[in-house]
């Protein structure tokens, strides 16, 4: 087709820009008559196309919740009792406040006031009843099933009046408010609730409380999120409480990571989920905005299987702890910025301590540790004791796409000192059949793990209270279950606060956690006429104070 | 329609129905003996903090811990009345899950097909007349270069071309007009290239006859003794061909729909897959079954129709055969 201007076609050109000239002159006219429209700098309108990897398995949102993939929807469409910012900052949200007792066994929320959820039924105490019972308990024998992070200590809630629950534990519970900021503790329709699973997991016939509301939806390929203009209860801590100024969000999925960035650039969508770490330098450097928020959690590490030989040398232990060089895993497989690890758990939680002198590289202790321990070096360089080689298996984590270049470069390093060691790379299905916590061939499982809430650290490391046992120590180190005790059933920060410090150094010094770097699980890739976007403290973009320029 | 062609009917009718059958069962035990269980699999995720008891009794809800003997029954006499179940992954219907993309299936791998048929009749078209200089004999070699190019690779060069260069569409809408132009290319691509084997083949035998010789004498013009003259019976194996590129055409459809984020079969297939949804898995493996049994059975059905010399041999199986044998390009041809 050859497009030729006539004579008519260009006389209608012009009338089209004179026209479009003048409406644009009347239209800054009347910006400038009208100051309170002005002074709102941020402009309504627009949509956005977030491009995304995968969308998860299934929209029953107990099930869901926890899912990386489906918290990007989940954080529109509904609200929590309490937000959670990126530096681990518990603020009121739908919960105006809350009072605890002081053992922290019982806690009274008070509600925001004319909350409703999309289906016209209100926020008020009984729905919140009705969120804390399924979290807790699920409805297991139709496969719903509870919340796996939810404290399970819980006892009850009741509902004082319309406005106020109390929330009652069989055992303290510090962590329970910021838990309720968590990406799994969204708030639900009632309605929504009574559905059995096969409706809940139709995601057009859930109802939040949120911003957004689900315009329409096909399981693997996109979701239509659509504002609420009657919205009006945003947390305060995000600077805007009324509706959101995007018109709509949509998240498409594309599974080819290189498409996802393409897409962006050439304008075709708005944000790239996940792209390779080591294409941000050049899209930054291109003028697109690349965010790496870190999640409040541990940092990528390796638990170590106390159990199993020679791991249940605490010198062996200490060797490798001092034998890993983690700036040179930043500076090679990441970019700036990826941050040093300074203890094992992520430096922006609440609680953190800084312990980078126990994770300095200095293979000089390492291989005098190894000496010590019995473990000589052959002609070949690997150290031998009693005709055993010294030798370490990693399992690669299937989830995160960089773990297997740390894994090769952690060979290496190790290998300097005459440690043998082997990688195992499986798909997520294997992984999970074979791989575990102290499981009898795994020495070091690779941990990356969310939490909002320091205190549940410390009943993952043994197998108290269905705990993990992730350094397969059951209760047998008197010292760190004393502080596990000590930990869980702290009533304020002030206590716990110092506990949680010789956590840290204790588990360090001993060598049961061996960090790597701390952990960007979520990368973004984003248009710069997109902006306002806010992080949670689970590193999820929130788009409900952001604006678009045209 | 004779009693012999009936008979020969109702065997292959049966045989259909035996064949769908076992492939419920064998897909069945085959997803059943993978070592790995998916549900056990997420619930142990150490994120989701189950205890024991707790998979337990999801398990049971699921009715995972029957024998695998009272699995199979349910999930067939299920299969039987049309019902296949909820999706273990979403718990969403597997009959909805599959509605659902069923259509954009259809329309990528029938405008597919239409590429690869148009292709492969051009090549062959200019195998037969093109002049030697003008590559002639280049054309021969493309079908085993459509076949050796791996169909991503056509299909992340038309996008990052077509895409995002010259912005003739959009990859975060796949089912626009020329999305899906370009994804049917990628996909008929490389099934145009056994269509064209088979159809040059041919074209090669009847060429080479007395009675296209004699249409040459009468001084025929080269596009009317092709389509005239050599195409229908050189077509004849083509129909057998058809048949069997359809498997091609749903494999390929996986590894298209995933490039061009197209939602389809292939898509749900991949992702079913990866996370061993039995329930859709089983129907989809089943629904594939009874589309392939059926274009075989309407090739079969059709063949002795369409060409005269086609005999029903008797015998203990009942197959179409050419009593010409020298057409090399038809594989179910039987010697009898």
């Amino acid at each position: 087709m050859t497009a030729r201007f006539s004579p008519r076609s260009i006389s209608r050109r012009r009338l089209l820009v004179a026209t479009s000239v003048v409406a644009a002159l009347a239209l800054t006219a009347m910006a400038g008559l009208s100051p309170a429209r002005s002074a709102d700098a941020r402009q309504n309108g627009g949509n956005i196309t977030f491009l995304i990897d995968s969308l998860g398995s299934t929209w029953i949102p107990n099930n869901s919740a926890i899912s990386s993939f489906q918290g990007h929807i989940w954080g529109h469409v509904t609200d929590k009792l309490i937000y959670v910012d990126a530096d681990g900052k518990v603020s009121p949200w739908i919960a105006e406040r809350w009072e605890q007792n002081d053992d922290a066994t019982q806690f009274t929320l008070h509600l925001k006031k004319g909350v409703t959820f999309s289906d016209g039924s209100p926020l008020d105490a009984a729905a919140v009843v009705a969120n804390l019972d399924i979290w807790y308990a699920g409805r297991k024998s139709e496969g719903i099933n509870p919340i796996g992070l939810f404290p399970k200590t819980y006892d009850r809630a009741e509902a004082i009046d319309a406005t106020t629950v109390k929330v009652v534990f069989k055992a303290p519970t510090l962590g329970f408010i910021p838990t309720l900021g968590y990406h799994g503790s969204i708030l639900i329709s009632p309605k929504t609730i009574a559905q059995p699973a096969a409706q809940q997991a139709d995601l057009s016939k859930t109802s939040g409380s949120g911003p957004y509301v689900v315009d329409s939806w096909k399981e693997g390929d996109f979701v239509k999120l659509v504002k609420r203009k009657d919205y009006n209860w945003g947390p305060a801590a995000a600077g805007h409480t009324g509706p959101a100024f995007l018109d709509s969000i949509t998240y498409k999925l594309v599974n080819e990571p290189s498409l996802r960035v393409a897409a962006v650039q050439s304008g075709q969508a708005d944000v790239a989920y996940s792209p390779s770490p080591q294409e941000l330098k050049s899209l930054k450097e291109a003028g697109f905005i690349t965010a790496t928020p870190r999640y409040l959690g541990f940092v990528n590490g390796l638990a170590i299987n106390t159990k199993l030989e020679p791991y249940n040398d605490l010198k062996v232990r200490q060797a490798l702890q001092a034998a890993i060089n983690r700036k040179e895993i930043i500076d090679t497989v990441y970019t700036p910025d990826w941050k040093l690890a300074t203890s094992f758990i992520q430096s922006n939680v609440p609680g953190a301590t800084d312990h980078s002198d126990l994770l300095a590289y200095n293979p000089g202790k390492a291989e005098k540790l190894l000496d010590d321990a019995g473990w000589t070096k052959d002609s070949k360089g690997i150290r031998t004791k009693d005709g055993k080689q010294l030798s370490l298996t990693l399992y690669s984590n299937p989830y995160l796409a960089t773990a297997k270049a740390i894994d090769e470069l952690i060979a290496q390093q190790l290998g300097k000192i005459g440690w043998k060691v082997f990688i195992r790379a499986y798909d997520v299905v294997t992984f999970g059949e074979k791989v575990r916590f102290g499981g009898p061939a795994v020495p070091a499982y690779e941990v990356t793990r969310s939490f909002i809430d320091a205190g549940t650290v410390a009943s993952i490391l043994t197998d108290a209270n269905n705990g993990e046992n992730w350094f397969n120590l059951g209760d047998s180190d008197k010292k760190l279950s004393e502080l596990r005790d000590k930990i869980a059933s702290a009533g304020s920060s002030q206590i716990r606060d110092p506990l949680l410090d010789q956590l840290q150094t204790y588990v360090l010094e001993q060598g049961y956690f061996i960090p790597r770097t701390q952990i960007v699980q979520r990368i973004y890739v984003q248009s710069p006429k997109l902006k306002g976007e806010v992080y949670n403290g689970v590193a999820y973009a929130s788009y409900y104070t952001a604006t678009i320029s045209e | 329609m004779s009693g012999p062609y009936l008979r020969y009917a109702a065997k292959r009718l049966v045989q259909a129905v035996v064949v769908i059958l076992l492939a419920y069962v064998f897909t069945f035990v085959v997803v059943s003996i993978l070592p790995g269980d998916p549900i056990t699999n997420v619930l142990r995720d150490p994120q989701n903090g189950f205890s024991e008891d707790e998979i337990r009794q999801i398990i049971a809800a699921q009715g995972l811990d029957q024998p695998i003997l009272v699995q199979l029954w349910t999930s067939l006499s299920h299969f039987l009345t049309g019902d296949f179940g909820l999706s273990m992954r979403s718990s969403r219907p597997v009959t909805t899950l599959i509605a659902e993309v069923l259509p954009s299936t259809l329309v990528l791998a029938s405008s597919a097909f239409a590429v690869a048929l148009l292709l492969a009749a051009t090549i062959a078209y200019g195998t037969q007349f093109l002049p030697k200089r003008f590559g002639q004999g280049l054309l021969r070699g493309f079908p085993s270069l459509f076949l050796s190019v791996p169909n991503f690779v056509i299909g992340l060069m038309l996008i990052h071309v077509f895409g995002f260069q010259l912005g003739l569409f959009r990859v975060i809408a796949p089912n626009s007009f020329w999305a899906t132009f370009f994804a049917a290319i990628a996909l008929g691509i490389p099934i145009s290239a056994q269509i064209a084997e088979v159809l040059i083949a041919n074209l090669d035998h009847e060429s080479a006859q007395d009675y296209a010789a004699v249409a040459r004498g009468r001084g025929l013009g080269q596009f009317r003794l092709f389509a005239m003259h050599l195409l229908k019976p050189s077509s004849l194996p083509v129909v057998t061909i058809i048949a069997l590129t359809l498997g091609e055409l749903l494999g390929g459809s996986l590894i298209t729909e995933t490039v061009f984020g197209r939602t389809g079969v292939g898509s749900l297939v991949q992702r079913s897959v990866s996370t061993q949804d039995l329930p859709v898995l089983q129907a989809v493996v089943s629904l594939a079954a009874v589309v392939f049994v059926l274009v075989n059975l309407i090739a079969d059905l059709v063949y002795p129709l369409l060409d005269p010399r086609v005999k029903l041999v008797s015998g203990p199986k009942y197959r179409p055969t050419t009593a010409d044998d020298s057409s090399a390009g038809t594989p179910q041809a039987v010697t009898p």
